[in-house]
């Protein structure tokens, strides 16, 4: 074997294991579809909420799109290993979800809650995770829509009433709907280049 | 002129490495998953994981799940020491190549 060879060998092992590294931390975006879902959620809550005047329209929406994630996840974790940044955000997107849950359901059962509460709460909430989020993942578009969704925080304490549920329905669209699309295409992307690896 | 570090055998494996590789940055992997990741058989991998458990860098744990049996591989800290001495030694080894 030349040296030339022996260079290329060596450089090919090197690449193996950056190449092998990164498609282990590769586990930890496979949830994109959750924010695509929790914006359905969200949209199907303002529906029955605001034209048919379900009385439970979040409280219900919101324990079936928690449900229908934890049976997802479960599913899915079985074909991927746990690593400890997908543990991390885990941990945040339950305790966030958990505290949102607590505070909408006393607020909505205290009969304390108008409309530019219940934006505040849940847009401030979803700003704090989505930061904290982007800062474990190092991603600048994260946190995009967390300075949207304090943005939309911030107009609810402010801004004009009538507006308000537009403001929330776009902030839902491009956090949620948008952004959980992007994220499934790059995953789509990475299935391939793993699939065209192999 | 300093002398060059040695590889080691273990590890320069091309499956055992790309096996440790993928290890070191998940907290424990299932067999198939393993299998999937690598794309080498089932006798292949086996035989690579009880290599590297025999060497210490890879500990396994068995069990049943919905009555099929599930092995699943971790990585020790002897595994991860070795393969971080490995990568110094290949580094050291290139020299200035890995820059060009």
């Amino acid at each position: 074997m030349t040296a030339s060879n022996e260079t290329q060998e060596l450089k090919d092992r090197l690449g193996l294991i950056e190449s092998m590294i990164a498609e282990g931390r590769r586990t930890t975006s496979i949830y994109g579809w959750t924010f695509a879902l929790w914006g359905v959620a969200y949209y199907v809550a303002i529906y029955l909420d605001a034209v048919l005047h379900f009385h439970l329209a979040w409280e219900v929406t919101m324990t079936s799109a928690a449900v229908l994630t934890a049976i997802l996840c479960k599913s899915r974790s079985c074909s991927h290993p746990p690593t400890t940044t997908g543990r991390a955000l885990g941990a945040l997107w339950f305790g966030t979800g958990f505290s949102m849950f607590i505070v909408l359901f006393s607020l909505g059962y205290s009969g304390r809650m108008d409309l530019p509460i219940f934006v505040a709460v849940i847009c401030g909430m979803l700003g704090s995770v989505n930061a904290a989020s982007s800062v474990i993942l190092k991603w600048k578009l994260q946190f995009a829509c967390a300075l949207v969704w304090w943005a939309t925080t911030i107009y609810a304490c402010f801004g004009k009433g009538h507006y308000l549920m537009t403001v929330f329905v776009a902030a839902i669209f491009f956090c949620q709907i948008v952004f959980g699309i992007y994220l499934m295409i790059i995953e789509a992307r990475h299935r391939q280049q793993g699939a065209a690896h192999a | 002129m300093p002398e060059l570090p040695e590889l080691n055998p273990v590890v320069h494996g091309k499956l055992r490495l790309a096996l440790l590789s993928l290890l070191s940055g998940v907290e424990e992997a299932e067999f198939t998953w393993l299998r999937q990741r690598t794309g080498a058989t089932d006798g292949n991998l086996g035989a690579q994981l009880l290599k590297l458990e025999e060497a210490g860098y890879v500990s396994v744990k068995k069990r049943f799940v919905q009555r099929k049996p599930q092995s699943l591989y971790r990585m020790t800290e002897t595994g991860r020491q070795a393969l971080a001495e490995y990568v110094r030694a290949l580094k050291q080894l290139l020299g200035g190549a890995i820059s060009g």
